[in-house]
């Protein structure tokens, strides 16, 4: 169909294109003389230079990746869990009991969606300085003595950041399924003698599992590869994620190459989860259809 | 804010293996005091003609470092030449040269360091200068007529020079590192946790963790020397968690950091960073009394394509202008080689509080001090890979 | 079923004891109102939105504190000589940039996106739906890994485009397009084939639906999903963040965080977050009472315009 066509030209050229051109240049070369990154378009020609240091890096003789890993990995389950405990509750109310207040409460809770990320960074950027509010507010309630160094490189500021950054994506996408939920439903199960806990357990999570799974991709995946909210909120080495390593290779002399690499291999260990998503949605419009 | 300039010594050493005659890197070669360049002037990228006028209705585009130029000197400029002068920054030289080599860049100035003069000339980036506009060199050192890195001046004049040292906050941190053993090892110390920081420039940190080990050969090629190096920032990183950024002349006024790896200028500047009410002398900064630290100049280029070479070689012979210099001094903190240029003179002008004498530079450091100067590709490569693995550590 | 709202508390309580569940103290009569529930979600709210009030107080600060109140002025935004917004040139260039880049993007994409799902919907086969599963996994692609590829695009490949607007336009718009794409694809399943085909079968053909019968029923799914791609690429930093060479083409994200990873933070990063933010919420205000006007007399309320307009249709 000819409208269609303009899109798919478009995807394949800005899409699928520049992923193969990241393929080219995981397989290419470094010019000797001024270190910039020289892609190799031929599969046949593509050299492992930058596929085995990149392993070196992980596994190899110079490991420092694996750490790394492993902490982006520990602070995004911290932040997702986090937020999915703050967000359920919150939506749940919204969508469930909010009666006539509900347009409201909806305004205020997605209000940060069309916040910009850099400006609620900014704000808590302000609230944790030493003499900022946090600190003031904490001493005033005499919970700590000696202002905290907040945005000295701790992990729970950046993982905090985290999740006040992503959660407005989680709570939308809870309260749009949670809203779905035909209060019939619930409505049965109370019937049935079911007290609120029962009921909730037994009917209203299995039914906001399909609206869990689909918020907390749309959370996760884009937080694995955040590397600003480090930056921004620590900036010292023990926060590192490994979306800055990716974004240090890039800016290297030399190094382009390794951080086509991690970034091939970074999409192929999500591609899983991606395909899930995708298919999901797909199965569900067209269940709606 | 790499770099070095001056004469003589130390580690300019080995001739890198592979290649014959002068220092080489693949056919480009690497300016050593005792082994000075005089860059070709390439056919295809001529110098402009002498006499023009400068272009009208235009927007000087100026990359520089952060913080590095006196918004006052551009206006001042822009009214003198009734231009508009534009200015993008950079935070760190390894990100500036990516975006020169990949981008529709239409920047008519740029402020490189030393060490990447060779790719710059040898990739045709910059163009050569003519001198007939630039008289003004004559109020510089007389050095920098000559300097070893770029012999009679074909493509560059000197902007800033700097020293690289330790900065401290006098009421914080009791240790006096005038009196220590091993000053570079100051940052060393599990108690300030949080509260150190480094630069974020591959060569100056790893040239940190050399100094601490005890090697003042800062183009170093060997692989164990620059690992071990590496290693040592590594610790760092468990020991003190510390900072990486370029942000020291904000840090150790506001006292978020107690002990910055930093460079003279931001320090100098302090003064301007103060809270109010902490007085400027809590600021500290050491430099080697016998010389043996980095110590270095930057340079003022223009690149090829600029649009406005006329207006852009009227912006170099601008800032080698005493009055001129005198304001930017003001803002950026940094001392520029022009022979009015002394320490006394800046304490009289009140440009430098007496406290902080020890971030001046004298001709004698440039004959003293060791420099941070361009080294092989594959070298450089360890380099960068060792800042990496300290970087994530 | 019995079910009906919760005004027939007592009564249902009453029942519930009469089938013997035993007394019901206040504590357990499960039609209560979630108290706890409610101060939770105040106290989320709060927590969401205070900081960024705070942020936006001290942007009008007559100082550089961002915890000391020293009177309200306009200063960072147009009273400052040099450092205000109006007068910073790069400050003021970075408001210009980002207007521009929303401008463009939503401009290209949204036409672009809705023509695909429109031509997408009625032809089954294999391009189609591999075009349509890449238009749904650029969704969900982390957008480090998509910038990368750009930046790797247009310094290698495509050299001649280079870094600049054009760079950062064309990433912007293929990497919202999925935004149009997937509304508009949801808005024509709800819509159904109904209309088409009595359309055909009083004779129009391909194109006459599409212009007359199907555009109007779409126009508030386009509409919404043209708000969405304005204020996603307002927000948008990543991209950008990669695909920037110089002070003219840098949008106020970038700026907020160069200046701000560069030590150089203070109110006037503030005032171009709230100018930022204004923005926004000028667009979706905009887009609310557009869509509302645009879906009068249809099913949904205030609360589905909403939830469309934040991209949950």
């Amino acid at each position: 169909m000819a409208l269609a066509a303009p899109g798919i030209i478009w995807l394949a050229v800005l899409f699928l294109v520049p992923f193969y051109t990241i393929l080219a240049i995981a397989g290419g070369y470094v010019n000797p003389v001024f270190g910039y990154p020289v892609a190799v378009w031929n599969p046949l020609h593509w050299s492992s230079v930058n596929l085995s240091s990149a392993m070196r890096d992980v596994v190899g003789s110079s490991a420092f990746v694996g750490p790394i890993i492993v902490r982006t990995l520990a602070y995004v389950a911290a932040a997702s869990l986090l937020s999915l405990l703050i967000a359920y509750p919150a939506a749940y109310f919204v969508a469930r009991f909010a009666g006539r207040r509900k347009g409201l409460f909806l305004v205020l809770l997605i209000a940060p969606f069309w916040i910009s990320y850099m400006m609620r960074m900014l704000a808590w950027i302000g609230l944790l300085q030493t003499d900022g509010y946090v600190n003031k507010a904490l001493m005033s309630l005499h919970l700590i003595s000696q202002p905290v160094n907040w945005l000295g490189g701790l992990g729970p500021t950046v993982v905090l950041g985290l999740v006040y950054g992503y959660i407005p994506y989680l709570i939308l996408v809870l309260y749009a399924g949670l809203d779905r939920i035909d209060p019939a439903l619930i409505e049965a199960g109370r019937d049935l003698g079911l007290g609120r806990m029962r009921t909730f357990v037994r009917v209203t999570l299995p039914l906001s599992r399909q609206p869990i799974m689909a918020g907390l991709l749309v959370t996760v995946l884009p937080m694995l590869g955040d590397y600003f909210t480090n930056q921004l909120l620590s900036g010292t080495t023990g926060t590192t994620m490994l979306g800055n390593v990716i974004d240090s290779q890039l800016t290297t002399p030399g190094l382009q190459g390794e951080g086509a690499v991690f970034s091939m291999l970074f999409l192929l260990a999500l591609i899983v989860p991606m395909i899930y998503y995708v298919v999901a949605t797909n199965r569900s419009s067209r269940d709606a259809a | 804010m790499l770099g070095g300039a001056g004469s003589l010594l130390e580690g300019c050493g080995s001739a890198h293996p592979g290649t014959a005659g002068p220092l080489m890197s693949n056919g480009i070669p690497l300016p050593r005091p005792n082994n000075p360049v005089t860059w070709q002037v390439f056919k295809d990228n001529p110098a402009i003609k002498s006499g023009l006028a400068p272009e009208r209705g235009a927007t000087l585009r100026i990359f520089n470092w952060v913080a590095y130029l006196n918004p006052q000197v551009m206006k001042d400029f822009g009214k003198k030449f009734n231009c508009k002068v534009e200015l993008t920054t950079f935070q760190n030289m390894d990100v500036a040269m990516a975006k020169l080599r990949s981008g529709q860049l239409n920047f008519d100035i740029f402020f490189p360091t030393i060490d990447v003069m060779g790719q710059l000339v040898e990739g045709k980036m910059i163009q050569p200068l003519n001198h007939s506009y630039i008289p003004n060199i004559t109020q510089a050192w007389p050095d920098f007529q000559n300097p070893f890195y770029d012999r009679k001046w074909h493509y560059t004049v000197p902007y800033t020079i700097y020293t690289t040292g330790i900065s401290w906050r006098k009421d914080h941190v009791p240790e006096d590192p005038y009196k220590m053993a091993n000053p570079w090892a100051m940052p060393w110390q599990a108690k300030y946790k949080g509260r150190v920081a480094i630069l974020d420039d591959a060569r100056e940190s790893i040239s940190l963790g050399l100094m601490k080990n005890g090697i003042f050969n800062l183009n170093t090629t060997n692989a164990a020397q620059i690992n071990a190096a590496g290693q040592s920032l590594q610790n760092l990183a468990h020991l003190t968690n510390m900072h990486i950024d370029n942000n020291d002349y904000t840090e150790i006024p506001s006292g978020q950091i107690w002990i910055h790896h930093a460079w003279s200028g931001d320090i100098a500047a302090a003064p301007a960073y103060m809270p109010k009410g902490v007085p400027v002398d809590v600021v500290g900064y050491w430099f080697p009394t016998d010389g043996k630290g980095p110590v270095g100049n930057d340079l003022i280029t223009i690149l090829r394509t600029a649009p406005n070479p006329v207006l852009a070689h009227h912006f170099m012979n601008y800032l080698l202008d005493l009055p001129n210099v005198l304001t930017n001094i003001s803002f950026n903190g940094y001392m520029q080689p022009l022979t009015e240029i002394t320490p006394q003179r800046l304490v009289k002008e009140q440009l430098l509080p007496p406290s902080l004498m020890s971030t001046a530079v004298l001709p004698s450091y440039f004959r003293r001090g060791v420099m941070e100067l361009q080294i092989p590709v594959t070298a450089n490569a360890i380099w960068e890979q060792a800042w990496l693995q300290a970087k994530s550590a | 079923m019995t079910a009906t709202a919760a005004p027939a508390r007592t009564a249902q309580a009453g029942a519930v004891t009469r089938t013997g569940l035993g007394r019901l103290r206040p504590r357990h009569n499960p039609w209560r109102h979630p108290w706890f529930l409610e101060t939770f979600t105040w106290l989320y709210l709060i927590w969401s939105i205070v900081p960024v009030a705070i942020a936006v107080l001290f942007s009008f600060n007559n100082g550089k504190s961002q915890s000391v109140w020293q009177g309200f002025s306009w200063r960072w935004y147009f009273a400052d000589p040099v450092n205000s917004v109006l007068h910073d040139p790069a400050l003021h260039a970075a408001v210009v940039q980002t207007v521009r880049l929303s401008v463009y993007a939503t401009l290209i994409a949204v036409p672009l996106g809705t023509a695909f799902a429109l031509g997408i919907n009625r032809w089954r086969g294999y391009t189609a739906s591999t075009f349509n599963f890449v238009m749904i996994l650029s969704f969900v692609i982390p957008e480090l890994i998509f910038g990368v590829a750009m930046f790797f695009v247009f310094t290698s490949l495509f050299t001649n485009v280079g870094l600049g607007t054009v760079a950062e336009t064309l990433a912007l718009v293929t990497w919202n397009v999925s935004w149009p794409a997937i509304i508009v694809q949801a808005r024509l399943v709800t819509i159904g084939r109904q209309y088409e085909e009595a359309a055909a079968d009083l004779g129009a053909n391909q194109w006459q639906i599409i212009r007359r019968v199907l555009t109007p029923l779409l126009t508030p799914a386009i509409f919404a999903s043209a708000v969405l791609v304005f204020s996603s690429v307002v927000d948008d930093f990543v991209l950008v963040d990669l695909l920037n060479s110089n002070v003219g083409n840098t949008p106020m994200s970038v700026y907020i965080y160069s200046q701000q990873r560069g030590g150089n933070g203070g109110p006037a990063l503030n005032a171009l977050g709230t100018i930022m933010l204004v923005m926004s919420l000028v667009i979706v205000t905009i887009g609310y009472i557009g869509y509302r006007w645009l879906t009068r007399g249809e099913r949904g309320g205030r609360l589905d315009a909403l939830t469309t307009i934040a991209g949950e249709g």
